[in-house]
């Protein structure tokens, strides 16, 4: 004789399979940061990759001549008050 | 041969407490010149879990979080893209961390790392304020922050802008963009040192005031706000950097000098008119009126930031119980006390209060190891501001307390408007590098008392090879030195410049003073010489 399914066993399992598996997404999650932190692998990245990138930008960018701007001395009013 | 042996027993130990001090050889972690990790160090099981999740990730996550809330990550993009200061300088954000806190356990890493998240919390609010209000970043336009923010040089207090704090916001111009990166990494400043002496400027002015310059040489300053308000910064190579910020801002600008003299009736007097002329000069930009209210408020909550460090002060001063280290300290007192009030502080401070009161109530010893209780006087290196943490590990040299925590000693008066301006004022003459530095013998001596005070009996004496000022007294201090008989190293330093005096020469000056003077052996042998010359 056939067993029936019986629907809640079923869904009970599905959702512990589910649960299962986000744990061990976690757990993962957790050991993959713990080796990026532990082997200081963000500032490896930073310091070789990024940190270069960035400064090879900088130098580079056009940049205002700031010098060619004038010194308007007289442009605003003289602050006087009588406190 | 034989074997060496292996101590299961000791090796257990090790894994589940981490290794005692002496035998953790730190020095063996870093990676030759860069400073960065082989690996990060096993504080024991507790202390690196609480490191990873509780410092490492959570300031991660929160860095995040404050940016998205603040200003939101287009606009962070967009000022890391733009401007060097922040690109270069705050992504490596966490090493700095690493490095204010190597060899700490238990609550002392627990409480100086709240320190250190209220400082990242803070910057990030200023820079993406910055980017928010930045009309370079948003093709010209004045959007509504533009206009409701005020930008100052970073030694006005932030204090002076609480009577508008309710509808406008207030940035220092330096805070974020010089003197905050010279920690976090000292490489970037350095840019904007030979740019204004690239303009003709001679080497040999203060660098934090060539730096502040050179930000404005290199138009890597946003424009954030309508109109600005400058101090001399209290020194005179500070008066050539407003000039040259007047010049490159081009903008409405209230200088606001901190007299060169004070303690003087006179000198008070004048100074009260200025910071009533100031106010008169916001309510008129602005066109929004001065609220007692709100500054009554603001100061109340700033006193209680005040209250709460004198706490912290008699349990450094008198018992071994107090889970600050030195960097910590000193960084966290000057940048709230200097920026003003601001939630992040309270939120903190409540952190680091439960840590304190249980660290006095279970009496628990946090620097065991401490065999020296320090006094750091004068201007600290910027770029070696974590020589303490350096200094503990390796010689057991405890900072204890230092110059710039002590300057703004007071609480304001809110009772009567009379009071209350009398207070700021004086508040605004003890500025940064002001009061103990260059404030006159009586201040500049008041080393002695607070060394009692503290119960210190070694000094650590900065020596800021270009500021004019204190060199003037070198003499004097040596001779106090001498008559008194205390143990004082000269740190000589240039304050944001790490190519004059390196961080390897100020550690080999302290390693020649520990062995030859004070005949004592190193508790870390591997931290006397290493090199991170190109190091955050």
């Amino acid at each position: 004789m056939k067993k029936r399914k019986c629907c809640k066993c079923s869904l009970g399992r599905k959702l512990g399979r589910l649960v299962l598996k986000l744990l061990g997404l976690a757990l993962l999650a957790n050991a993959a940061l713990f080796a990026v932190f532990f082997f200081d692998l963000d500032g490896k990245l930073l310091f070789n990759v990024v940190e270069p990138l960035l400064k090879k930008h900088y130098d580079n960018m056009d940049r205002k001549d700031t010098l060619k701007a004038p010194y308007d001395m007289d442009k605003y009013p003289s602050y006087e008050y009588d406190v | 041969m034989a074997k060496k042996k292996v101590d299961i027993k000791k090796l257990a130990r090790d894994f589940w407490h981490g290794k005692p001090h002496g035998e953790r050889r730190l020095g063996e972690l870093y990676e030759d010149k860069t400073g960065l990790y082989k690996h990060r160090e096993w504080r024991g099981v507790k202390d690196t879990l609480y490191y990873f999740y509780m410092i490492w990730l959570y300031n991660y996550i929160f860095m995040v979080k404050d940016i998205m809330e603040m200003g939101g990550p287009i606009n962070f993009a967009k000022g890391v893209w733009r401007y060097r200061w922040v690109g270069q300088t705050y992504l490596p954000v966490l090493h700095w961390f690493d490095r204010g806190m190597e060899g700490m356990r238990g609550e002392t890493l627990r409480a100086s790392a709240w320190h250190y998240r209220g400082m990242v919390n803070e910057t990030i609010r200023q820079f993406q304020r910055m980017f928010v209000a930045d009309t370079k970043l948003h093709g010209g336009k004045k959007t509504d922050a533009w206009y409701h923010t005020m930008a100052h040089n970073e030694t006005v207090w932030g204090g002076i802008f609480y009577p508008w704090s309710d509808h406008f916001d207030n940035v220092a111009m330096e805070m974020i963009p010089y003197f905050v990166t010279c920690h976090v990494n000292c490489h970037t400043v350095l840019n904007y040192i030979d740019a204004v002496q690239s303009i003709g400027l001679p080497g040999d002015p203060c660098p934090m005031c060539q730096a502040e310059s050179g930000l404005f040489v290199l138009d890597d300053m946003p424009d954030y706000a309508p109109f600005i308000i400058t101090s001399n910064e209290a020194c005179d190579a500070s008066v050539a950097t407003s000039i040259l910020q007047d010049w490159f801002y081009d903008k409405p600008l209230f200088a606001m000098p901190q007299p060169m003299q004070f303690d003087d009736p006179l000198v008070q007097k004048h100074c009260r008119r200025e910071i009533e002329e100031c106010w008169k000069f916001i309510e008129e930009q602005t066109g929004v009126p001065f609220n007692w209210d709100q500054l009554v408020k603001k100061l109340r909550q700033q006193n209680q930031l005040q209250e709460f460090e004198r706490e912290k002060w008699e349990v450094a001063a008198k018992t071994p119980y107090y889970p600050i280290n030195g960097v910590a300290q000193a960084l966290y007192r000057i940048y709230y006390s200097q920026d003003g009030d601001r939630p992040i502080w309270h939120f903190c401070d409540k952190k680091v209060r439960k840590i304190l009161e249980k660290c006095v109530s279970k009496k628990i010893n946090t620097f065991p190891k401490t065999r020296h209780r320090v006094i750091a006087w004068s201007c600290a290196p910027l770029y070696y501001s974590h020589w303490c943490t350096w200094a503990y590990n390796c010689w057991g040299l405890n900072v204890i307390i230092n110059m710039d925590s002590l300057m703004f000693d007071m609480s304001i008066r809110t009772d009567t408007y009379d009071h209350c301006l009398d207070d700021m004022a004086t508040y605004h003459m003890w500025a940064p590098m002001r009061r103990m530095a260059v404030g006159g013998m009586h201040h500049i001596f008041e080393l002695w008392e607070n060394m009692e005070k503290f119960n210190c009996d070694f000094v650590m004496m900065y020596d800021q090879l270009q500021c004019k000022g204190m060199q003037g007294v070198h003499g004097h201090f040596e001779d106090e030195f001498r008559s008194r008989n205390i143990p004082a190293v000269w740190m000589p330093h240039a304050l944001p410049d790490s190519r004059t005096v390196s961080r390897a020469e100020i550690r080999r000056i302290i390693n020649d003073y520990m062995t030859t003077v004070m005949h004592e052996e190193p508790l870390d042998p591997s931290l006397l010489d290493f090199d991170d010359s190109m190091g955050w």
